[in-house]
């Protein structure tokens, strides 16, 4: 029963392969240009009408494609720039204070710092002018260079954490430049400060 | 007093003064012949032990005083004056110059026995018992003669009472009213030279830092008051001004544009230049007495004190410490700088001897001790304290040790600057609200505001006029 079974499809796969080279041999033969031929010129019109919408068709979808792909791209720098502002008005943000006569960094004063050096490391291009500023109730020579002690205090501190220096510049303003413009104790420790101006 | 936008008017008035000089020669010897030969007549002693009258001690304890009187001016040539403006002038211009002085006690006019009139300007026509018995010590009178073009010519004598003696004769011609105030300080420079063996008070300028608008220029002002002058338009930030020895040129801190700046007033160009230095500060700057420039820069990342070179580079360091040191202030001869330092964990005064290279720590009270100045003898430092009233001036003497405050608030005093006589000090005050110049002595006698106008006025720094 088995052995029949076999034979039989061994036979049958035989005359597919010999049907197949026979079949194959006459296709190659058969012209097919008398078909093309016999098309009206009513069909040849409407044929080249479809393959023309087919192309319009084509043609928007690759415009609206671009277009969408230009929209995205004006996000994005939309977005970078929001981005890159918003570093720079938290960069701003980010006064650091300081107690009496000292340029010691407080632990708020580092995390600020941190802050600020993660966006210097984000954004290649920012380079930072740090002001150093004292209040009004030392003396004026004595505070400037009290002030360039806290802008270096605060510069050291951001290079260590991996800001390059060449990105960084000091200046100290001393008592000139108060941020509130009065003598008490909350107004003078508001003056007692390092700010950060991003350089254009 | 009239504010003035150039420096220039000073040597403008030396030199019509001294044309003018030059062109009333022959009636100029007249007068010196005259008031020579007063004086030779005068300097004959009266009475024995006259020599060693009227001389004050401004090095002493400062206790002495004289009593002086100026008479109400005097036409030469008749009875009334021919223009009363320039007699009242003259005469209030020499009465607040003299009341500067603090060893001079100006007595009223109406506690002279008798009345204050002299029948004349020499010493002939004064009766000088009426002066004697009303106290008076040291007796000036001012003579006019007037022209109907321009205020003519003024002789201004000086006469001791109780010797009947002129100390001082001295003929001026005067081109223009406003030639008053320089006539007057030229003339107290003599009395005072003649007093106290010194009288540079009159013969020197102070410039300071001026805010104005939002900016501080470097203005300048004679220490009595008059000849108020903008030196620098800038528009920064312009702080610390320093006279060089000479009086041409003034060194200032000048920020802008993100930086420190050396700034440099040129006195012959009439301008500021500004120069650029290695780190970050430029503070403090001060000229020793060779004419050298010392500052505190940060080359090394911390401010030292450093010698420039000729043309405003670094030199050397004179003093490097990790902690900060500012102020340099240098002796007359040049062995002595004092300095502020924090290198004691609070700021306080140092002097470094260039001899023997030894560095002296010169205040030991309060916890906040800076802007020191040393008198040009090296013998005194004058500093800035912090009391818990505010900042006060004291004065050091280096020999002893011993302090003395001699500033009293209210508000904060600051910027001491010892004068080129070692007499006068100045500073800087906001006892009134804002910051103003004040004027006392190493003593201590009283303060009087120099006015300066509108406007927070600080750190005054001595110069020499030049050509004075």
């Amino acid at each position: 029963m088995k052995n029949r079974t076999v034979v039989l499809l061994a036979l049958v796969l035989g005359l597919i392969m010999f049907a197949g080279t026979g079949c194959g041999k006459r296709v190659v033969d058969a012209p097919a240009d008398p078909a093309a031929e016999e098309l009206t010129e009513e069909e040849r019109a409407r044929l080249a009408e479809e393959r023309l919408q087919e192309e319009m068709r084509r043609q928007a979808l690759e415009e609206r494609r671009l277009q969408e792909e230009r929209m995205e791209r004006e996000r994005d720098a939309l977005d970078a720039e929001a981005r890159i502002q918003e570093a720079m008005d938290e960069i701003t943000a980010n006064r650091i204070h300081f107690a009496f006569d000292s340029y010691e960094l407080d632990a708020d004063a580092r995390s600020k710092l941190q802050k600020i050096s993660e966006h210097l490391n984000r954004f290649d291009e920012l380079s930072l002018v740090i002001e150093g500023h004292t209040d009004e109730r030392g003396t004026a020579e004595y505070n400037l260079a009290l002030g360039e002690r806290r802008a270096r205090a605060a510069y050291e501190f951001l290079v260590l954490l991996g800001v390059s220096s060449d990105r960084l510049q000091i200046i100290s303003y001393g008592e000139e430049n108060p941020l509130v413009d009065e003598s008490n104790e909350s107004a003078w420790a508001q003056n007692r400060r390092a700010e950060f101006k991003v350089l254009d | 007093m009239g504010e003035k936008n150039e420096g220039t008017s000073e040597t403008r008035l030396h030199y019509n003064l001294n044309q003018s000089i030059r062109n009333y020669m022959t009636r100029i010897s007249f007068y010196f012949f005259l008031l020579a030969a007063i004086m030779l007549v005068s300097l004959q002693p009266l009475k024995a032990g006259a020599q060693d009258a009227l001389r004050i001690d401004i090095f002493g304890p400062g206790e002495e005083r004289i009593n002086v009187f100026i008479a109400p001016p005097r036409d030469l040539r008749s009875e009334v004056l021919f223009d009363p403006k320039l007699g009242s002038r003259i005469y209030d211009g020499l009465q607040n110059n003299l009341n500067l002085l603090p060893f001079l006690m100006q007595v009223e006019p109406g506690h002279i026995l008798g009345g204050p009139d002299v029948e004349g300007v020499r010493g002939r026509d004064i009766d000088f018992r009426k002066f004697n018995l009303s106290r008076v010590d040291l007796l000036l009178t001012i003579g006019l003669e007037q022209q109907a073009r321009g205020p003519g010519s003024v002789e201004i004598r000086a006469f001791e009472v109780f010797d009947q003696r002129m100390i001082l004769g001295r003929a001026y011609e005067l081109q223009d009213m406003d030639q008053v105030p320089l006539m007057l300080r030229r003339f107290c420079a003599e009395l005072m030279e003649y007093l106290t063996g010194n009288g540079d008070f009159f013969r020197s300028r102070l410039a300071f830092e001026r805010k104005q608008n939002g900016n501080k220029d470097i203005w300048a002002v004679t220490p009595q008051g008059t000849d108020l002058t903008r030196l620098t338009d800038l528009r920064g930030i312009t702080l610390s001004p320093a006279w060089s020895p000479d009086g041409s040129r003034i060194a200032f801190t000048l920020m802008r544009d993100n930086r420190h700046h050396l700034g440099l007033w040129d006195l012959e160009k009439g301008e500021a230049e500004a120069f650029s230095l290695p780190g970050n500060t430029v503070i403090s700057p001060a000229f020793s007495p060779e004419g050298r420039l010392a500052l505190s820069l940060d080359p090394m990342g911390r401010p030292d004190i450093y010698w420039l070179d000729e043309v405003y580079g670094v030199d050397e360091a004179i003093m490097e410490h990790w902690a900060i040191d500012v102020s340099p202030s240098f002796d007359a001869s040049g062995t002595k700088m004092a300095f502020a330092s924090g290198r004691l964990g609070n700021p306080h005064i140092f002097v470094h001897d260039f001899e023997t290279g030894r560095v002296q720590r010169v205040s030991y009270e309060g916890r906040y001790n800076t802007n020191p100045s040393i008198s040009p003898e090296g013998d005194f430092v004058a500093f800035t304290r912090q009391t818990p009233d505010g900042h006060r001036i004291f004065v050091v003497d280096l020999e002893t040790g011993n302090e003395k405050q001699i500033s009293f608030g209210p508000g904060n005093d600051e910027d001491p600057a010892f004068a080129p006589d070692g007499y006068f000090v100045a500073y800087s005050s906001n006892r009134s609200g804002e910051y103003r110049l004040y004027l006392t002595t190493r003593n201590g006698d009283g303060s009087r505001e120099i006015p300066t106008g509108e406007g927070n006025a600080k750190a005054p720094a001595w110069g020499m006029e030049r050509d004075f």
